[in-house]
């Protein structure tokens, strides 16, 4: 007898279903790897969404939850598990996974807790999708970065981290806040390590190309009477002042990553401050990972742009590259 | 000095400095830091701000905003030079020639969500990321918490086509709306039935509801919080709106999911199965499986069968994991927030774009299959700007009119023991 399904619809095509052709993996359900996820299928990124945990239950519950939103989303697959096969063929996979921090606690407190999680992780995600695009998102992104790009394997354009991406995205809103103009057209650049030590690169602030710092000469120092450095502090402190607030942050890095993965899939060519090796630029020599305005296409990080910055900002670019080595040096890979 | 009620001759005095003096700059510091001086505090800004609108042509007087509450006058002192900054000749002065002044024009879009847990900030999100609002607004209780979650969203307004996005515990904050979401209320733990919620809701709605109907008198409410369609009546009640205007986000979940799971195991793709879950948001909600559609083939046409004991193929069992399924996320997560707050901007879009769509939300269904009492259950609805335009008159069968009869008598029987409506 056949089926309701047989009667109603008759299967025509002798072809296989074909593969996803966009998938995305996120790596980690907790609040960013979250976020990340329903940024991605609000904007259409994607045609196959999969997450993987290691909390089964959590992992279960939030892929339920969003595939019963799926009358409202144009990604018609959404799979979890445990096992890494589910991630079999992505073209992007972001990693959220690791300890996160507390109140208080810097990022760099947390390395070595994540690098031997990571130990698990990059390879099982090499394995089943070679090809990918890893973006790192765990903090502290850059040496996390580093560290992924050694345990994968994968050339340097295919392992970017997430780096200064919300770092600029906070200081564009606070300037935009400032000026009473929407952030998307005001531009600023934060370089360099993602945390206390990030560069604001001051001669590139501009608004329709009138860059700032022609009308106020001092902006960035501490002679500076308007004290534009306070936007920059403002920046660095945004993270800890969030998660002082309401325990953790999620929103705001869930949509640059959703920016970044945008501009990967897309094939946009878009300029993006975000960590890559940096060993050969600006006087640094140490194997290390820091944010540089960097064009992104769907070859992953393919050209990095020269900035023309400070002696004084190279210097600061320079001691974060030192910092970080000293970090990276001890770990075991 | 004093920050406890704004003395009329402070706003004389500020006049007076205006003229006499040539004051160009008025720097307010305030000696006490604590919680409950704010609102005179906030009185005495915005008397200040008004005085000085209606005397100067500069009209540029920054208030400083709420974080400044928590702060010492020392750590004030930042946030002081940054207002300076803007009165004084600045890089904004030379950067920016103004054209057009004048106070801002209100939003014309503007969406506020009450309560700022999971299902709340899901909503806001979806909204976000969808576009629908030029302002969003969001009121919770818990200070600290929506603070953060507000200057989480602000930090992503690069990414965002939504300008303001403010927070606030005064309802104040909501002026203006077009769409309120209710979304706050305590929520179903492990195993607990929605009803079972009621009582401890409506009197977290007793204080919700005319402080959003006072500030947007105007708006349409979409009411999330659990059980539905019990607080849809309850919110109807106490706003005094008339009931188009107040709406219960009902079975459009559930038949989202329903949608869901059917096209699921018709390997196509949800949007493309037509199915409509009526009736109560819960436990009783009802599947008019002979509505239940792909391209108009009827599949109660295929397999008279469907939907009931007798059907081989169990099509019945689809109802269930809909019914289910809330329980099941939320042992699994423990909550349910990303499909709700999907169907919550799914409705927005409706109403702030004026389609005219149809979608199963909780409506007063007095006088309709032969309903007597005044209870909200979902049926579909046709949706635009000013709320429920009509409701669709769904055939259904003597079996699917007696479901919703008895939810209506279960809902009454709640309802009528309320207190103080």
């Amino acid at each position: 007898m056949s089926s309701t399904k047989e009667k109603l619809i008759a299967h025509v095509s002798k072809e296989q279903e074909a593969g996803p052709t966009n998938k995305v993996t996120v790596v980690g359900v907790g609040a960013v790897g979250m976020a990340a996820a329903i940024s991605i299928l609000l904007k259409d990124l994607t045609d196959e969404l999969a997450l993987v945990d290691v909390m089964e239950d959590k992992l279960k519950g939030e892929a339920m939850d969003l595939q019963h939103g799926s009358l409202f989303l144009k990604t018609h697959k959404i799979v979890a598990d445990k096992d890494y096969s589910v991630t079999a063929n992505s073209k992007v996979v972001v990693v959220t996974a690791g300890a996160r921090q507390q109140e208080g606690e810097s990022r760099l407190n947390l390395v070595q807790r994540n690098v031997n999680i990571f130990k698990f992780i990059i390879p099982n995600i090499i394995k089943y999708s070679p090809n990918c695009i890893l973006l790192v998102v765990s903090n502290p992104v850059d040496i996390l970065t580093y560290v992924a790009w050694k345990l994968s394997g994968l050339p340097r354009n295919r392992v970017i981290g997430s780096g200064t991406n919300l770092d600029s995205a906070r200081f564009r809103y606070l300037m935009g806040e400032k000026l009473g103009i929407h952030p998307s057209s005001c531009h600023g650049w934060v370089v360099g390590e993602h945390g206390d030590s990030s560069v604001p690169v001051w001669s590139g602030v501009n608004v329709a190309g009138v860059s700032l710092q022609s009308l106020n000469p001092e902006m960035g120092t501490e002679k500076d009477s308007e004290d534009w450095k306070s936007v920059h502090k403002m920046v660095v402190d945004s993270a800890y002042e969030v998660i002082r607030l309401k325990g953790y942050t999620s929103w705001a890095i869930g949509m640059s990553v959703a920016d970044l993965c945008e501009s990967i899939l897309k094939n946009l060519r878009k300029c993006h401050p975000v960590s890559t090796l940096v060993k050969g630029m600006h006087g640094v020599n140490e194997e290390v990972f820091l944010s540089v305005p960097c064009i992104l296409g769907n070859n992953g990080l393919t050209d990095v742009i020269h900035m023309t910055i400070k002696p004084e900002e190279q210097k600061q670019l320079m001691k974060s590259a030192e910092t970080l080595w000293g970090v990276q040096k001890e770990l075991t890979l | 000095e004093e920050a406890l009620a704004p003395r009329s001759g402070s706003a004389e005095l500020f006049n007076k400095s205006l003229s006499d003096e040539g004051l160009s700059v008025l720097v307010v510091f305030f000696k006490s830091v604590k919680r409950q001086h704010v609102r005179s505090q906030l009185r005495l800004m915005r008397t200040l701000r008004s005085t000085a609108r209606s005397n100067c042509a500069a009209s540029r007087v920054t208030t400083p905003r709420a974080r400044l509450f928590s702060l010492s006058p020392l750590q004030q002192l930042p946030l002081v030079s940054q207002g300076l900054f803007e009165i004084m000749a600045s890089v904004m002065q030379k950067l920016i020639t103004p054209l057009a002044s004048g106070p801002a024009e209100p939003p014309r879009n503007k969406v506020t969500v009450v309560g700022v847990g999971q299902v709340g900030m899901a909503c806001a999100v979806s909204v976000l990321l969808r576009e629908l609002a030029d302002e969003l607004a969001l009121v919770d209780v818990v200070e600290d918490r929506l603070k953060g979650e507000m200057l989480d969203l602000q930090h992503g307004s690069l990414f965002l086509k939504t300008p303001k996005i403010v927070a606030d515990k005064d309802y104040s904050v909501t002026a203006n709306s077009r769409i309120v979401v209710v979304t706050a209320g305590v929520r179903q733990q492990e195993g607990e039935s929605r009803l079972n919620l009621v009582q401890r809701n409506v009197n977290i709605f007793k204080h919700i509801i005319p402080q959003i109907v006072k500030y947007s008198p105007d708006c349409v409410l979409i009411v999330v919080s659990n059980p539905v369609d019990v607080l849809t009546y309850v919110t109807w009640k106490l706003s005094g709106l008339p009931k188009h205007r107040v709406i219960g986000s009902g079975t459009n979940l559930d038949s989202a999911r329903f949608r869901y799971i059917m096209a699921e195991k018709l390997g196509i793709h949800s949007s493309s199965f037509n199915g409509y879950i009526l009736g109560e948001h819960g436990d009783s909600s009802v599947p008019v499986w002979s509505g239940a559609n792909v391209a108009g083939v009827s599949l109660q046409k295929l397999n008279p069968d469907i939907g009931t004991e007798k059907d081989s193929e169990n099509w019945k069992e689809a109802h269930k994991m809909v019914v289910d399924s809330a329980y099941e996320v939320i042992k699994l997560k423990g909550y349910t927030n990303w499909a709700i707050g999907l169907s919550v901007a799914d409705l927005t879009e409706t109403l702030v774009r004026n389609l005219n769509r149809v979608h199963p939300v909780s409506t007063m269904v007095k006088g309709m299959y032969g309903i007597g009492e005044e209870v909200y259950l979902s049926l579909p609805c046709v949706l635009n700007s000013s709320g429920v335009g009509s409701v669709v008159n769904m055939t259904l069968t003597d079996e699917e009119i007696g479901q919703l009869k008895k939810s209506a008598d279960t809902l009454w029987g709640i309802q009528k023991d309320l207190k103080d409506l």
